[in-house]
């Protein structure tokens, strides 16, 4: 794999392919045997074109000085020394300081594979174009927010601006007072829900049973509408369905809404064709549980939230990792307590499943002291065993931690990125006007001198 | 050509590496269109692009040296340039510009790694590049590092004020009460101060055990109303305590040259609230001891005696840790915020979770949800009293559970705030240093070690030293010539080190022998001009070209020559008449512009005269070409982008070798009017001179304007290698086709007007256009009087040819 370095002593430029280039300023005398391993290259076709042929040279490179045998290309000299490498080594490594977008623009120049590309710096390149897509994927969603004029027909007009309206707070005073008026109602239910598990604030119903008390539940209900408008107003105004149902966030949202429906609709069952009540009860306190999903709502408004499940989604691997250690953990212990406490007559670790449940307070350190060990081996071991918990946990939360502190400060730097994006593009487009501008001006410019010129000549 | 060329080359390299002229404009352009390629040195390292490539960025400074073609404007732009190597110099980091460079080359702005934002900065600032053309990949970390440095020099730049802001000039004993400022604040600065600072430190921890030790029941007294009051001894030593910390407030506050800012800095405000109470506490127990509502005054009591304990932050004040510690909290609240919303957020769910779990549990702890939260607190933060605790299965998963997710939520967010703190404590402990450092600057700047170094004053000193040297160096050439030249015109420096043009000695004197032929031409020896014009050829060949062209028509044209001449002369008259008056008012940089042109004449004169003709006759050939030239000087200087002057250039040498026996007449038309359109057309470009011709400024300021005939030879020599630059640049120009067309035209064009200005050649009506000319010429414009003029001192020694040739 590795090619012998060409003695150099060899009569050089006599030979038939050797050529020197002029890289911004760098000169370099390449031999045509070594170009001419990589037959598709800018260089192996400019030492394969002979000097005769000035318009294919002139398509190759920026400029020829027939005198000193010389071809001058405008390129970036730093990245070319780079590149040089893959005719002698086959394979080219990135220098450190060099951004590999534009190295790579820079072999694409040279029509250089990328695949000759060294493992060490692919990684490099492919995080950095991780990053880009990103930044565009975000662009994009600007951009799409940005041109309203596409609509054709006044319902499409209408989706768009309830769309904006409900889904970007940003984009006016409406959309802002809705999410704020959105905000509170998720905070209100949350609070009511809570609230209304204080036996205090119960009332007795027909049988005795303890329900809840009625001003509670018509706020309840007064947050499930509100709720449910916003819900179905998103669902109708948004362009894609499919996406729309499948996204985090709506699912929540459904969550939310759904067990308020279906217990409703149980009672009424329940009432009127004489179903087992007692079924159709569980299954209420079942679906009354599901109304915690409605905390998730808040996820919507706050960044620092889809940062936490973006960030566990992406370590998910280290998460599980936890998982394990701990589940070993916890086996292990509660085995080891178990046996060990057998010995003493009033022993609380009476199985080992329920000595898990020890192993857990004792290893995450929170020791309710319901269960505790009485033997000096059993504490001996509680020992061990807390200690080892707290390695276990803090080892493989660290790279989660690392992901969440990427994302958080990341999520902050996409955000302007992505809007220096669309500043540069629109820039470009009004650059571009504006060369033209200015080319045309100079073009007139150029009219007057001449006929000025002309005038002159005529005096 | 070749040698041409390489003469031209010498001309240029010489003119820029003594650094004594700046090169000519068109030199400038010239070089400019010769190659498509520019080499750029930017802090020693040699960078080669395409003209074009600069092109794309057109306001830009690279962008702008593309349409640079004077000395001065190229000067702005960069640090030093050679037109002969086609090299920029730049003195600025090189580092940043090939990132910079590649920006032009691939329209992308990427930014090298290792460089640091904040310099990146000013590199793009100077390169006139908006760094919003920054690549997003580049541009997140660019930002993130710049808005960090601004944030830094911002809290340094704060610091500067504040330190800056502590002045007290404003009222009477400002010494004394700066004295007591340093003592108080300031513990590093005296053995005294830091003394106080550590009996300061001894009252706050002796008053803070005092407050807590009254609370021991064993150490209580009961007053008469059977309630625990405080100990006598205790009350005594808090009483010393306050006592000292309100001396401290007040003497603190007495000694602050800022009151108002003072009493708002957070740290005083934590000593007022750790005075106050106390006091309040006396105020309220005297004065209320009558009252009935002793009751209300004892439970604020109460509330006043726990603010006792904010005494405790006194601590910051000598403390950095804490400072940062608070810094960092303020600066963090966004993370703080986040903590406990998930904090938050994970106690409601699992609370409601355990809820419904235990709820059916016998004698269950978990009675509703907020009864439950604070069994999800203590698990969530792992403390885990055990006195909740579930019992179900169900309840012990979602505890366990719990007590994960605790873990989990508390982790993520506390780096963030850990890593604010460090890098604010790092920033502080740097601070202190650089604080120490500047002392230490200012201190070696007292002493004169260290001199500020403006970089402005520095090149400008420098420039003065160059100018002087120039000068000494002049006026010891002077002496030179005038010992063994030319002793009776004293010209003073025809060679000098401001050109090496002339390459060889002999053309040095050659052209200070011409120079007296020229002045005087009644004393004109045909012999010796022959001479002269050998060594002339042999020394320029651009004289050389002259005079191939000149040869091919010199018979005919010189007999036209003498033919010629009488309608010259009534101008030249005037030329003089209007010029004689005026000669005192003639500025340097027009006399400069007049008297350059005379050479390539003499030259042209010197062969004429070589073909064994009349003197006298032969000075009036030369006076024509004078006259052209002198439109193309300052066309040249004028409208340097226009290839006007480059044409008029062109039609000149052009003209007369056209084989045409109406030639010589046509000729002189031409160059009437061209004066003409002098007249119109001039004084506007002449409007546009004055900044264009600040080249000439500086050269022609360096010449003592004694009086235009002794300045006239010094730039004589000057010039001429500018004109002879001028004609390289013709041969070398591709438009030869072009040029031969515009010499049809003007061939045609001249044969129109002719007949009109062949009846002005007569005698009779020769005065007729005289006064004509005369009244046109004394209505032009002020610059184009100052034209006017330079033609005088030629045409002056013409006068008493015209009067021989009258008589």
């Amino acid at each position: 794999m590795w090619a012998v370095p060409k003695p150099k002593y060899r009569n050089a430029l006599s030979e038939e392919g050797d050529i020197t280039v002029n890289i911004g300023g760098v000169r370099v005398v390449l031999f045509g045997d070594d170009l001419k391993r990589y037959p598709e290259s800018r260089l192996a076709e400019l030492s394969n074109c002979s000097a005769h042929n000035p318009e294919l040279i002139s398509t190759l490179c920026d400029d020829f000085d027939p005198g000193r045998n010389e071809f001058y290309f405008d390129r970036d000299p730093d990245s070319f020394k780079c590149i040089i490498d893959v005719y002698y080594f086959d394979e080219i490594h990135i220098k450190s300081g060099i951004c590999p977008i534009c190295f790579i623009k820079e072999m694409e120049f040279w029509k250089i594979d990328q695949s000759v590309l060294d493992e060490c710096c692919k990684s490099y390149l492919s995080e950095k174009e991780e990053e880009l897509k990103e930044i565009a994927n975000k662009v994009k969603a600007i951009l799409e927010d940005l041109d309203v004029d596409q609509c054709i027909t006044r319902t499409q007009r209408c989706q768009k601006y309830l769309w904006r309206l409900m889904e970007k707070p940003d984009s006016s005073l409406a959309a802002r007072i809705i999410a704020i008026a959105s905000f509170l109602s998720i905070l209100v239910s949350a609070v009511v829900m809570c609230v209304s598990t204080i036996p205090e604030l119960q009332v007795k119903n027909a049988e005795g049973k303890l329900v809840e008390h009625p001003t509670m539940e018509a706020i309840e209900t007064v947050c499930m509408l509100w709720f449910t408008t916003e819900f179905v107003l998103r669902l109708a105004s948004s362009p894609n369905k499919v996406r729309f149902a499948l996204s985090i966030m709506n699912i929540i949202d459904f969550m939310a809404i759904m067990p308020f429906y279906v217990v409703l609709s149980l009672t009424l069952l329940g009432t009127t064709s004489m179903m087992e009540l007692v079924n159709v009860q569980q299954a209420v306190q079942a679906l009354r549980i599901m109304r915690i999903a409605r905390i998730f709502k808040l996820a919507r408004h706050s960044s620092g939230l889809q940062t936490l499940t973006y960030a566990l989604k992406r370590s998910l691997k280290e998460l599980g990792l936890l998982l394990m250690y701990m589940g070993v953990g916890i086996f292990v212990f509660s085995a080891l307590a178990y046996t060990m406490e057998q010995s003493h007559p009033e022993t609380l670790f009476r199985s080992i499943p329920q000595s898990f449940w020890w192993a857990i307070i004792t290893m995450t350190t929170v020791g309710y002291g319901d269960i505790y060990p009485k033997t000096t081996l059993g504490k001996c071991n509680a020992a061990v065993s807390f200690l080892c918990g707290v390695i276990a946990i803090a080892l493989p939360i660290h790279p989660i931690i690392n992901n969440f502190v990427v994302f958080y400060n990341k999520q902050k730097v996409l955000e302007t990125a992505a809007k220096h994006e669309v500043e540069l593009m629109e820039l470009k487009s009004g650059g571009q006007a504006h060369t033209k501008q200015i080319v045309e001006k100079e073009k007139c410019h150029c009219i007057v001198r001449t006929t000025q010129q002309r005038t002159a000549a005529w005096h | 050509a070749a040698d041409d060329a390489s003469l031209a080359k010498m001309i240029k390299t010489g003119s820029r590496l003594t650094t004594t002229l700046p090169p000519d404009t068109i030199d400038i352009i010239r070089t400019k269109t010769h190659s498509r390629r520019v080499r750029l040195n930017v802090g020693g390292l040699l960078h080669e692009v395409l003209w074009r490539t600069l092109d794309r960025l057109p306001r830009t400074r690279l962008g702008k040296l593309r349409d640079c073609n004077t000395h001065e404007s190229i000067m702005e732009i960069c640090d030093d340039y050679s037109l002969d190597n086609n090299e920029y110099f730049f003195d600025r980091h090189p580092g940043a510009f090939t990132s910079i460079l590649n920006f032009y080359r691939t329209g992308k702005l990427h930014m090298m790694e290792e460089m640091c934002a904040l310099s990146f900065s000013q590199e793009l600032d100077f390169w006139g590049i908006d760094e919003i053309y920054l690549e997003s990949c580049c541009q997140a970390r660019y930002h993130q590092k710049k808005e960090q440095m601004n944030e830094e020099l911002k809290r340094e730049a704060e610091n500067m004020r504040e330190r800056e802001g502590e002045e007290f000039t404003t009222t009477c004993c400002s010494e004394k009460r700066k004295k007591l400022w340093d003592l108080l604040e300031k513990p590093s600065s005296s053995f005294a101060a830091k003394i106080l600072a550590i009996i300061s430190i001894l009252f706050i921890v002796l008053s803070t055990i005092a407050l807590s030790l009254n609370t021991l029941p064993e150490l209580q007294d009961t007053d008469e109303f059977g309630q625990p009051t405080d100990n006598p001894q205790l009350a005594h030593v808090e009483a010393v305590c306050i006592a000292w910390f309100t001396m401290e407030y007040l003497l603190r506050f007495l000694s602050s040259p800022n009151k108002w800012k003072f009493f708002k800095g957070p740290l005083n405000i934590i000593d007022l609230l750790a005075i106050l109470p106390y006091y309040v506490t006396i105020f309220l127990t005297e004065s209320n001891k009558s009252v009935l509502q002793f009751q209300n005054v004892r439970r604020v009591v109460q509330i006043f005696r726990i603010m006792r304990i904010l005494r405790i932050l006194k601590l910051a004040r000598h403390s950095t840790g804490l400072q940062s510690l608070g810094f960092t909290l303020r600066r963090s609240y966004n993370e703080l915020g986040l903590l406990i919303l998930f904090l938050a957020m994970g106690i409601m769910i699992f609370s409601s979770l355990v809820f419904f779990a235990e709820k059916d549990e016998e004698d269950t702890k978990f009675k509703s949800i907020p009864a439950s939260f604070w069994w999800a607190t203590i698990t969530m933060t792992t403390v885990g009293y055990g006195d909740i605790y579930p019992k179900t299965l169900l309840g012990k998963i979602v505890g366990g559970l719990c007590c994960i997710a605790g873990v989990l939520v508390i982790a993520l967010p506390i780096p963030i705030i850990v890593n604010n703190f460090s890098e604010f404590y790092k920033e502080q402990k740097r601070q202190e240093k650089a604080i120490k450092r500047r002392e230490a600057l200012e201190r070696a700047k007292r002493n004169g070690s260290i001199v500020s170094m403006n970089i402005k004053d520095a090149f400008g000193r420098s420039v003065e030293l160059m100018d002087v040297m120039v000068e000494k160096t002049d006026e010891r050439k002077e002496k030179l010539h005038d010992n063994h030249v030319s002793p009776h015109r004293g010209t003073p420096r025809i060679k000098s080190p401001l050109n090496p043009s002339s390459p060889s000695k002999t053309a040095e004197s050659s052209f200070q022998e011409k120079e007296k032929p020229a002045s005087s031409p009644q004393h004109l020896s045909a012999q010796k001009l022959e001479e002269i014009y050998n060594n002339m050829t042999k020394a320029q060949s651009q004289s050389n070209f002259n005079s191939k062209e000149k040869a091919s028509h010199s018979k005919s044209a010189r007999q036209k020559a003498e033919f010629e001449m009488g309608s010259i002369l009534p101008e030249a008259v005037t030329g003089t008449a209007e010029g004689v008056t005026d000669m005192k008012s003639i500025s340097s940089i027009d006399s400069f512009i007049s008297c350059g042109p005379d050479f390539p004449e003499s030259s042209r004169f010197s062969h004429s005269s070589g073909s064994n003709m009349p003197g006298r006759v032969s000075t009036n050939p030369s006076l024509e070409p004078t006259l052209e030239n002198e439109h193309e000087g300052s066309h040249g200087a004028t409208s340097p982008q226009s290839d006007k002057s480059t044409k008029l250039k062109n039609d000149s040498p052009r003209a007369p070798s056209l084989n045409n026996p109406m030639k010589g007449r046509s000729l002189k038309v031409r160059v009437r009017g061209g004066e003409d359109s002098g007249k119109g057309g001039l004084s506007d470009s002449s409007s546009i001179q004055t900044p264009e011709t600040s080249v000439y400024t500086t050269a022609s300021s360096r010449t003592p304007s004694k009086s235009p005939e002794n300045l006239r030879p010094s730039i004589f020599t000057f010039h001429d290698s500018s004109v002879s630059k001028f004609i390289d640049a013709d041969t070398d120009e591709e438009e030869h086709l072009h040029d031969s067309s515009t010499a049809n035209v003007t061939q045609r064009l001249l044969e129109r007007p002719s007949p009109r200005f062949a009846q002005l050649s007569g005698f009779q009506q020769g005065p007729n256009h005289m006064e004509g000319l005369a009244k046109k010429l004394g209505n032009s414009t002020l610059p184009l009087e100052g034209q006017e003029n330079h033609i005088s001192p030629e045409l002056r020694p013409l006068q008493g040819e015209k009067r021989q040739y009258n008589s």
